[in-house]
């Protein structure tokens, strides 16, 4: 097996290879092509099917993990060996540069049929495992050719198909650390800062996101994301199911459907989520059970329907959002996605703001509304500095108006601020004439006249913004004792 | 180079003859070699580099150490207050924090405990005491059931006892945290904690936090006030409104509750504002000159509080100045201009809050309930405590309220820990007056205003109201929940200093109370 050609033979002064050397290494070489064959016969007549075997079969597989670094480290040495070989100083390297490929050929084809028996019985399917597979099989078959063409002066094919073989380890080692790891493994744990460097953005679930107006998408997708679909997902789908998608889920794994519509009891999902944690069947396999809550909160689907299109509050005696502790979420900000939404005002905004200073500004880091608070310049606003803001005056949903000196005449342009959610008018010299002019503020949840000199009259024109939660009336000509409507009545603060 | 050497000698020689004491500077200039030179230009190319990438690695490092990891705080250094908006979409603008030093008796305003009433005078059970710290009870001590009568009010229903008769008809705004809890059962340490999230010195405080994340909207105050009210300091002192390792600009102003709000803003006589603008802009190219030379951050700091103290000597006068509110408001609060009250200090605050004040703390004393002198009982000095207390904030919500700006105003009145259920027995005897000891493990903390449930109870504790039976919220917490409603992520809200992402919840997990969020 180890015979050096004739050029390492040269080198070292070894003697040159004999008749029987060559044919003994013939009939060693067929051994693993012939594996090789039978393993890709498996490959394609037995895929990974998602089904877990517990058997002798998944007793063996397990090896693969232990056998698989062999291939890899012995693979990586050929090309270290090859160039350090070219040294007359280590030229003696040369002679065990077959041995070690054929140690890795070797190797390779028995990791190829470990990994068959792990993939076969260990309940794997899906688009990592396939890569992995494929991958390996090649990486073996390149591993053959190689040990095949060294000796045999095809120094250029040789070279390629070595250059083929490092990159394909490379990647077939990724991804075999993605399926034992996790999809993100190399960069799960990088520090923020080199992060930052690199550009590596923090992965994203990979569950299609759902309504969240409805109840699967508000209370059990997300008790599926955090909990099943390592498992259950786009990258591995344990027992061929997976849980990513409410089609998914609808469409089952190797045994059928796992939810029976309105029958809690026979759905194998809420069976297996139910049992004991030390029965076989129990999931999530080898994690923390699923708390009383969340499957109290699938129970309560399935029996509704286990629907996509049912409502959030739909279900009644729902453990509450409070009931597990409710997290509030943070919503992380994205610069560049922010910046693109206030593209197409932020010119005018920092012309505004510099002109007039802290008194404009955007709602949040987040977000493209802004807030506009002249109360503190009093005297010194009047209509004619509020027209300034006409050109971005429907992004503004705050604005903070009190004390200023603006008079009805700015009426019209207040008007054109149709996304207001708050306005306040407190201790301004405005009348009814402007208040009737704001019936396009739909809104509107929050209205503030305190110590105006508005009437009775505008009662009716109020009644009518849809939103509004708040009519703040305190010191106007407006009265606690006016008659109102018992739903505006609800909404007047003094 | 060499060129140099040939000068640096000539010029040695010279300095010989004249006898320049300067010669052995020039021998060593002389001795260094190009070498020398060389060898020290790669080590410092070297360490440019290293400095270049590590402040790409680690991108919160740089000369002010303003920035940080997530969000991004750095102003231009002459307006450090200038506002920023908040991390989301805030539902608080401002804050008005009313602490009450000494730690009030929950058991005599909010907690309803029947059952202590019922077991009042009996020896408190020994599973009260196996393993407490108390600061003064010893012994057996006895339960002592509330001194007032309890009962419920508004349209929510929530007990409260009849110490607080203004409070109660607000009730219906106020959500109560009765599951509040601390680890400290000393005066200092735990107002230290409830006011900078850490129970040691040298610490920023909530307000300091708040004003370095979203600046103030009125340039010409100061962005954080507090007011006294007459009586004692704080045990905590003014490191509760300090602003610790952020920059000095950020720390609480403390406005006087009588008099000139800032002593000396005034100008004195025969200086006018065009004469006091001259001398500012003197101070301030002075002040340049220093921060060129030094580079220290806080030379710009004191810039910024002199143009500051320029623009408030406008408007501070005019916002602290009660005496411009109309008779029936001063009644309302029960204010009385010109004397030190926690009541004119209401008043103040809701003029503060109109004028774009970010963070206002208020401070009212005496409620160290331990019954060991007249002024400390809970029969007697507690009363006067409530009545001060009572009246003003009750008109502090309701005008809030009526002026809309209880909707994005967040107002917490609290202490720093509760009191316990047995009566105080200092030196293992009955004392004279009624009153109960330190109890960290649960106290009553109410919020009102934007973004939280009105008229809600949170937590609870067991039937003595001595340890927490539900819902347990830390200060942690509460500090998270409140830059929560303020529009901040509380690990986002940070500060590097010492190494650590510096926040205000500090390094144990904290979380936001979301049941009690509207």
């Amino acid at each position: 097996m180890n015979v050096p050609n004739q050029n390492s033979g040269q080198n070292s002064g070894l003697s040159t290879p004999s008749r029987q050397g060559s044919l003994i290494r013939f009939r060693l070489e067929f051994v693993p092509l012939a594996c090789m064959l039978v393993v890709t016969l498996l490959v394609i007549l037995f895929p990974p099917d998602g089904n877990e075997r517990a058997d002798w079969l998944q007793f063996i597989g397990r090896f693969h993990t232990l056998i698989v670094h062999f291939p890899i480290a012995l693979f990586l040495l050929v090309p270290v060996l090859e160039l350090a070989g070219r040294r007359p100083r280590f030229a003696y390297l040369q002679l065990s540069i077959n041995f070690v490929l054929g140690l890795a050929t070797v190797a390779a084809v028995a990791a190829a049929i470990l990994g068959w028996c792990l993939a076969r019985s260990g309940g794997y399917s899906g688009r990592l495992i396939t890569q992995h597979m494929w991958g390996g099989l090649l990486l073996s078959i390149i591993c053959w050719v190689c040990w095949m063409l060294r000796p045999r002066e095809l120094r250029m094919i040789y070279a390629v198909a070595l250059a083929l073989g490092v990159g394909l380890v490379t990647w077939t080692g990724y991804r075999g650390g993605q399926l034992s790891l996790g999809p993100n493994h190399l960069t799960e744990h990088m520090p923020n800062g080199l992060r930052t460097l690199l550009r590596v953005e923090p992965s994203a679930s990979t569950a299609v996101i759902a309504d969240p107006n409805t109840f699967y998408g508000a209370r059990i997708q997300p008790i599926f994301t955090a909990r099943c679909i390592t498992c259950h997902g786009r990258d591995k789908h344990k027992g061929n199911l997976r849980l990513d998608s409410f089609q998914a889920l609808l469409r089952g794994g190797k045994d059928g459907p796992v939810i029976h519509t309105g029958n809690t009891q026979a759905s194998d999902l809420f069976r297996r989520i139910t049992l004991p944690s030390s029965h076989d069947d129990f999931m999530p396999k080898g994690k923390q059970p699923l708390t009383a809550d969340e499957v109290r909160l699938i129970e309560l689907w399935i029996g509704a329907g286990a629907s996509d299109t049912l409502v959030v509050n739909a279900i009644k005696n729902a453990p509450s959002g409070s009931a597990i502790p409710a997290e509030v979420t943070f919503v992380r900000v994205d610069p560049d996605a922010v910046a693109k939404l206030r593209s197409t005002i932020a010119p005018a905004v920092a012309q505004l703001q510099k002109q007039f200073p802290n008194i404009l500004d955007y709602d949040s880091r987040s977000s493209a509304d802004l807030r506009l608070n002249a109360s503190m310049l009093g005297g010194r606003f009047g209509d004619r500095d509020l027209e300034a803001f006409a050109p971005i005056a429907e992004h503004i949903v705050v604005a903070d108006l009190s004390r200023t000196a603006i008079s009805d005449h700015s009426a019209a342009l207040i008007a054109t601020m149709t996304r207001l959610r708050v306005l306040r008018l407190m201790d301004t010299r405005l009348t009814d004439a402007t208040l009737l002019h704001l019936e396009s503020l739909d809104q509107l949840e929050s209205l503030d006249v305190y110590g105006t000199a508005i009437t009775p009259s505008v009662l009716p024109m109020i009644a009518k913004l849809p939103k509004l939660l708040h009519f703040y009336a305190g010191e106007t000509g407006i009265q606690a004792g006016n008659s109102v409507s018992k739903d505006l009545a609800g909404k007047l603060v003094f | 180079m060499s060129d140099s050497i040939v000068r640096a000698q000539t010029a040695t020689d010279r300095k010989i003859q004249s006898g320049s004491p300067t010669e052995v500077g020039l021998a060593l200039l002389q001795a260094r070699t190009r070498r020398h030179f060389l060898r020290s230009l790669g080590g410092g190319l070297g360490t440019l580099f290293l400095g270049a990438m590590a402040s790409k690695f680690v991108p919160s490092v740089n000369a002010a150490g303003t920035e940080t990891a997530a969000l991004d705080f750095r102003r231009d250094p002459r307006t450090p207050l200038s506002p920023l908006p908040p991390e989301f979409t805030a539902k608080v603008r401002r804050v008005i924090y009313l602490h009450m030093a000494g730690a009030p008796s929950q058991l005599e305003l909010f907690e309803h405990k029947p059952d202590l009433k019922r077991l009042d005078g009996q020896d408190c059970p020994a599973s009260f005491l196996a393993g407490k710290r108390f600061a003064f009870i010893s012994g057996v001590p006895k339960l002592l059931g509330s001194q007032y009568p309890f009962h419920q009010a508004g349209q929510s229903g929530q007990w409260i006892s009849d110490r607080l008769p203004h409070l109660e008809k607000q009730v219906d705004d106020i959500c109560f945290i009765k599951s509040m809890r601390t680890d400290q059962f000393n005066h200092a340490p735990a107002q230290l904690l409830v006011h900078t999230g850490n129970p040691r010195l040298g610490y920023p405080s909530f307000g300091s936090w708040v004003v370095y994340g979203l600046g103030t909207e009125n340039q010409n105050l100061p962005g954080f006030i507090v007011l006294l009210s007459g009586g004692k300091t704080p045990d905590g002192g003014k490191q509760l409104w300090s602003s610790g390792f952020l920059p000095s600009v950020y720390q609480g102003v403390q406005c006087r509750s009588h008099g000139e709000p800032v002593l000396y803003l005034d100008n004195p006589q025969g200086v006018s504002r065009s004469l006091r603008r001259s001398m500012l802009d003197t101070i301030a190219d002075i002040d340049q000159q220093t921060y060129a030379a030094f580079g220290n951050p806080e030379t710009v700091t004191r810039i910024a509080q002199y143009e500051m103290a320029f623009r408030m000597q406008m408007e501070a006068t005019d916002a602290m100045d009660i005496r411009k509110e109309p008779v029936s408001v001063l009644a309302q609060y029960g204010a009385k201009p010109g004397e030190a009250s926690f009541a004119n200090n209401c008043l103040v605050a809701r003029r503060l809050a109109e004028r774009g004040v970010r963070f206002i703390q208020l401070y009212h004393w005496g409620w160290d309930s331990h019954g060991a002198d007249a002024k400390e009982a809970l029969n007697l000095g507690f009363n006067d405590r409530c009545r001060e207390v009572d009246q003003p904030t009750a008109a502090l919500l309701s005008d809030l309220k009526s002026r809309g700006l209880l909707e994005d105003t967040l107002v917490v009145w609290g202490g720093e820990f509760g009191r316990t259920p047995m009566r105080e027995n200092r030196g293992g005897q009955e004392m004279k007056y009624v009153g109960r000891d330190h109890n960290p493990g649960a106290f009553t903390v109410w919020l009102a205003g934007g973004g939280v449930k009105a008229g809600i109870s949170h937590g609870q504790t067991d039937e003595m109201g001595y340890e927490i039976v539900k819902d347990p919220v830390e200060i942690r917490d509460l500090h998270a929940t409140m830059l929560y409603l303020l529009g901040f992520d509380h690990h986002k809200l940070n500060f590097r200093f010492q190494g650590l992402e510096q926040k205000l919840t500090s390094v144990k997990p904290a979380r936001v109370v979301a049941e009690i969020l509207a």
